[in-house]
């Protein structure tokens, strides 16, 4: 070959390679970056007042006159929305009826049996009033404004019957007069125009805003807030502004999205300037503050992880990784140095050799059946424990996850450590043992930390093994050993699999994936910082 | 510097043994169904704030695992998306546990589509020949002429099983069903692929995927409920016997019963048994 | 450590008036007892990984027992009907088998070569300076937890190969052996790069000497010397990527069948991990579908012993070859 094509050959071979490490790089950043970059999001973004509302109820955080000042500044505007909405519903929709009778139905029942009425006297009476509410029901969802008046008319005969004299069911009739006075001056066509378009309004109003302040508390802690990000706020803006709807050109043809002003679509009406007037004033409403969110890595979350932090999954990866290496550790070091030191090349070393490879090779998911088979149901209980999944059984079966990993790497680092060391220590008389105490290991350990690092993360980023052995999805934090834990891997593969609160609260979900890979960078510092001090010392002396 | 660490970690190991006999907490533990899982997730949040003394632990490991932990005498209460098989039974029974279902709420599966499919309205036979391969075409039931992406649920779910033994008539669905692992997924395909056809449980269902009329029914609430849609299930707590009146147990399997119980699995996009 | 004069220091010397050299009967058999019974207990706690490997065979084979006996194992093997749950369940893991080995090749395909050439570039080519900076990036490449890797597959990888390629599905082959090959490589780096370096620096400049380039020294001397340890970094980024189960779960799109045309890696595959992982939870336990999973998992570990056998022969014959040059 030509000296020339030798040389370029040469230079692309080393450009190729170059390229290879660069294509790591790249990989490193296309898998970081993003996945960082929306799980900040979590940390730092801008809350809305129902951020610090919600703060406060739940964790006493942030001045509680301030907070105060700031929701009722919010409320002004927020009453006008309300008063809006609320004088267009009269009359479109009735729930709010609908709920009133049967309210007023169910106390008067109840008021029947406390006052000892019993038998067919009780469902005598009971039978009567129960009338009454369908034909009221009826009503509520009738169009027809004859009918309608009809209807009352006829219950309106009932006032003073003997069968609910007295009662709460008098309540009826009050109702029915103010259902009369609502639709009296009503066009009830426009209930059929406006009935889904005004619930559709009114739900995203209620997500944004959060519940009024004269309901009753939604049982649920996430129902008991709106919007408490301006991301997520924003988005809710865009749909109360802006219909989307799928139109049909031409048959035979996909739809096609269009949005529509919903300022256009209740033109005519007391809502039309409800949405600019939201808009204009979407600052005042929400009060967006950006906000440095530190106690996410401390607080507990709520159920399906929509508020809150990852504090107890925090410490539950923690507890299992540092529990996995202190059983782990020892052993790997043990074997690693029977494998250099006391072996000899036989075939009791190959078995254990190819043991050890196969362990390395055995699938996560058949450690995690295996833990369950044999710590959780045989190891555990043989020692007195409880045969339930634990702590304990999920950090052994990590262990034994992670036994190749450890050995492997303290294999290397000893046999790396240079012959002369040894056999200046056995030269001057130490035996076998202290010379590889004193001498050996210490000159190994900053590769068995290295070692250390890499069982590390492959510890606590495992899912399966876990899933049977020891961790939850929803538990308090750990008390003891033999309680379950939650941890990140578990925690972010849960919501993403699981709720459909997952789907809403991206934030979190990318943010406990970052907060995994930022503890296990934090571990691999901690374990690299030790690896350069002691290389130091080793050096100095 | 090093005998602090190991000064430290021993601490913990010793704070964490000992914690087991300081604090003697009534536990609860729920494993079973990742379906029911988020009513449960819920009824835990309140009961926590209700009983500041209870512990409870929920693990999502699946319907089958749920079983199998009532057997093994691993938790309290399974959680199930499906009754329980005879097999299950019969060992069950064998080891001396007499499982009792609770049903919790109804689901229903809702077959999707994309929303820019201008199909309304599929038949039980429709959807099934879809699933088998006959219909590979949206303009053969009327829509576009676009390729129909089918998505199924894993095999092993209680969803696919729902749906393949009511509507599927347990026939064998063709081999290019592409299969996904849960419903947040199934309802992300949908939503992403334009000739997309999939199932989900009712509660995911939004503006990003458009649920279709099977055999002229709508999935609501209240066709559910009353069980005029063809593709609703019951979910299921099962209990080693019926627990204990008055134990937390008790209270856990009908707190579905009470008022709150019914808002929280009405939130949770379920349908309660009971209409208050 | 003055009275080291026997070569046990721990013992003190017995008699002071004389310093003997001869150990007395007693403390040779003890001597000799202690260096047994310690070697013999440090092999007890080598063999910890062993006792292991044989638990978890012996538990996936009993579990496994009730299928293999009464299942056809021909049927099991060849047939690519898995329809577990159905009226006349059918037990064909031909799919999931080569839906493992496609996914695994397809990796290797991309990550071997990456892998060496990245693995050469540190040993040989960069200085030592370079070399600290870039060690890291294969570190915490390593350090990524594979839960993250499957979020990255999921939320990332998916839509854009689906949007870029016009795939109908982005969960497919393509997807999970990128990501298969991102998790393989940084063993098949470090390894690799462990191998090449062993390789003698006179080796490297006798080449040289002799005028080669570096890219003839390096293909013709350097790699074909350190063959056995880059085979075996090979099989451990193969390994790695056969045992992955959550990753693959999640990416593969998990459709049990064999793609046709064969080479279309759009499509999407089902593996055997993914097949356990994704039905161990929700099937009976002791129905003949359980059974069925633990046969697939018996599968995979004699799989992986076969593979490791392979390798063993590799590093095996390489040594000799080395020995008698």
């Amino acid at each position: 070959m030509k000296y020339n094509t030798r040389h370029i050959l040469n230079k692309i071979f080393t450009v190729v390679t170059a390229a290879s490490v660069a294509l790591m790089i790249v990989i490193l950043i296309a898998v970081l970056g993003p996945m960082i970059w929306r799980g900040s999001s979590a940390v730092f973004f801008k809350s809305t007042v129902e951020f610090r509302k919600m703060q406060l109820d739940l964790h006493r955080r942030g001045d509680k006159t301030e907070i105060d000042d700031e929701i009722s500044q919010s409320e002004v505007y927020r009453d006008f929305i309300y008063h809006k909405i609320d004088a267009f519903k009269k009359g479109i929709n009735t729930d709010y009826y609908t709920d009133r009778v049967k309210k007023i139905y169910r106390q008067f029942s109840k008021e029947l049996q406390y006052n000892g009425i019993k038998g067919d006297e009780l469902s005598r009476r009971r039978k009567f009033a129960r009338g009454i509410r369908r034909d009221m029901e009826k009503a509520f969802r009738s169009l027809n404004k004859a009918e309608i008046l009809q209807i009352i008319d006829n219950i309106n005969k009932f006032k003073g019957d003997e069968r609910i004299a007295n009662t709460k069911a008098v309540e009826f009739f009050a109702l029915a007069d103010e259902y009369r006075k609502t639709i009296k001056n009503f066009d009830l066509s426009k209930r059929q125009q406006y009935a889904q378009a005004l619930e559709e309004v009114e739900s995203l109003v209620k997500q944004l805003l959060g519940p009024r302040s004269n309901e009753p508390l939604p049982a649920m802690i996430m129902d008991r807030y709106g919007a408490t990000r301006l991301d997520l706020a924003n988005e809710l803006l865009g749909k109360i502004i802006w219909k989307r709807q799928w139109v049909q050109q031409s048959s035979g043809k996909p739809m096609i999205e269009e949005k529509i002003c919903r300022s256009t679509q209740f033109a005519g009406t007391e809502l039309e300037d409800l949405f600019p007037y939201i808009e204009e004033n979407f600052d005042k409403i929400t009060i967006p503050r950006f906000t440095f969110y530190w106690q996410y890595f401390i607080d507990d979350s709520t159920s399906g992880h929509y508020f809150g932090g990852v504090g107890p999954e925090i410490l539950g990866t923690l507890i299992l990784t540092v529990l996995a290496m202190v059983f782990v550790f020892p052993l790997g070091v043990i074997s690693a140095a029977y494998l250099v030191e006391c072996a000899s090349e036989n075939m009791v070393l190959r078995i254990i050799r190819m043991c050890i490879n196969t362990l390395a090779g055995v699938p996560s998911i058949v450690f995690g059946l295996f833990g369950l088979a044999f710590f959780v149901l045989v190891f555990i209980p043989f020692f007195g424990g409880p045969s339930k999944p634990c702590i304990l059984a999920a950090s052994l079966t990590l262990a034994v996850l992670t036994l190749p990993v450890m050995i492997r790497a303290s294999e290397e680092a000893i046999r790396s450590v240079p012959k002369t060391y040894k056999e200046a220590s056995l030269g001057l008389g130490a035996s076998q043992f202290r010379t590889f105490v004193k001498v050996t290991l210490p000159a190994a350990l900053p590769g068995i930390l290295t070692g250390v690092i890499l069982s590390l993360s492959r510890v606590a980023g495992e899912t399966a093994p876990i899933l049977f052995t020891g961790a939850c999805a929803f538990g308090s934090v750990p008390k003891s050993l033999f309680s379950q834990t939650r941890t990140l891997s578990y925690g972010s593969y849960d919501i993403a699999v699981g709720d459909k609160i997952g789907m809403l609260v991206p934030h979190n979900q990318y943010g406990m994936v970052v907060t995994l890979v930022l503890l296990i960078i934090c571990l691999n510092a901690i374990a690299i910082f030790f690896r350069a001090k002691i290389f130091r010392r080793l050096k100095g002396h | 510097m090093k005998r602090i660490i190991v000064c430290g970690l021993i601490m913990l190991i010793l704070v964490l043994a000992t914690g087991a006999i300081a604090a003697e907490k009534q536990t609860l533990q729920i494993v079973g169904s990742t379906t029911v899982g988020p009513i449960a997730d819920a009824f835990a949040e309140t009961f926590n704030n209700k009983y500041p003394n209870l512990d409870i632990t929920i693990k999502k490991t699946g319907s089958g695992d749920g079983a199998a932990a009532l057997l093994d005498g691993r938790c309290d209460i399974a959680i199930m998306s499906r009754f329980m098989k005879d097999k299950e039974f019969k060992n069950a029974v064998s080891k001396g546990i007499f499982p009792v279902p609770h049903v919790v709420a109804m689901d229903g599966v809702c077959v999707v589509v994309h929303p820019s499919n201008p199909v309304k309205e599929l038949t039980s036979d429709q959807v099934r020949d879809i699933y088998m391969g006959k219909i590979t075409n949206w303009k053969q039931v009327g829509g576009a002429d676009l390729k129909i992406v089918i998505i199924s649920r894993d095999t092993s779910s209680g969803t696919y099983e729902t749906f393949h033994k009511l509507l599927m008539k347990k026939k064998e669905m063709v081999k290019t069903v592409e299969y996904v692992n849960s419903n947040p997924q199934a309802h992300a395909r949908v939503k992403t692929t334009k000739g997309a056809i999939g199932y989900i449980g009712i509660g995911f269902l939004d503006a990003n995927v458009k649920a279709l009329k099977l055999d002229g029914v709508m999935p609501s609430r209240e066709t559910i409920a009353s069980g005029t849609f063809p593709l609703a299930r019951p979910l299921f707590m099962f209990t080693n016997g019926y627990p204990k009146l008055g134990s937390m147990t008790h209270k856990f399997c009908s707190f579905y019963l009470s008022e709150m119980g019914q808002e929280i699995v009405e939130a949770k996009g379920f349908v309660p048994v009971t209409n208050y | 450590m003055e009275n080291t004069i026997t070569n046990r220091e721990t013992e003190p010397v017995a008699d002071p008036s004389g310093l003997s050299l001869v150990l007395t009967p007693l403390e040779d058999l003890t001597g000799f007892l202690l260096h047994h019974l310690g070697r013999l207990l440090l092999l007890l706690i080598t063999s910890s990984s062993v006792i292991a490997v044989f638990l978890i065979f012996f538990f996936v084979i009993r579990e496994s027992m009730p299928f293999l006996k009464e299942h056809d194992m021909v049927e099991f093997l060849t047939s690519k009907q898995w329809y577990p749950e159905a009226d006349t369940p059918k037990f064909g893991a031909l799919s999931m088998i080569v839906g493992s080995a496609y996914v695994t090749v397809a990796s290797l395909i991309f990550a071997v070569p990456v892998g060496i050439l990245a693995a050469v570039f540190l040993s040989d080519i960069v200085s030592f300076r370079i070399r600290e900076l870039v060690k890291p990036v294969i570190e915490i490449l390593a350090a990524i937890p594979s839960v993250a890797y499957g979020f990255f597959a999921v939320l990332v990888l998916a839509p854009w190969l689906q949007n870029k390629f016009g795939f109908t599905t982005g969960t497919n082959a393509l997807n999970a052996s990128i990501v298969l090959s991102i998790m393989a490589l940084p063993t098949i780096i470090s390894v690799a790069e462990d191998s090449i370096s062993t390789v003698g620096r006179e080796l490297r400049e006798a080449s040289y000497g002799l005028g080669a380039t570096r890219f003839e020294t390096i293909f013709k001397v350097v790699l074909p010397t350190a063959h056995s340890g880059i085979i075996a970094a090979v099989i451990l980024g193969m390994m790695r990527a056969i045992g992955e189960t959550m990753v693959v779960w999640m990416a593969s799109g998990n459709a049990a069948q064999i793609p046709t045309p064969w080479w279309d890696l759009s499509q999407s595959v089902r593996t055997m991990t993914a097949s356990i992982a994704g039905e161990m939870g929700e099937t009976v336990k002791g129905s003949d579908h359980y059974y069925s999973l633990f046969a697939t998992g018996v599968l995979l570990l004699v799989l992986i012993f076969a593979l490791n056998i392979i390798s063993e022969y590799f590093l095996v014959s390489a040594k000799k070859k080395l020995g008698k040059i």
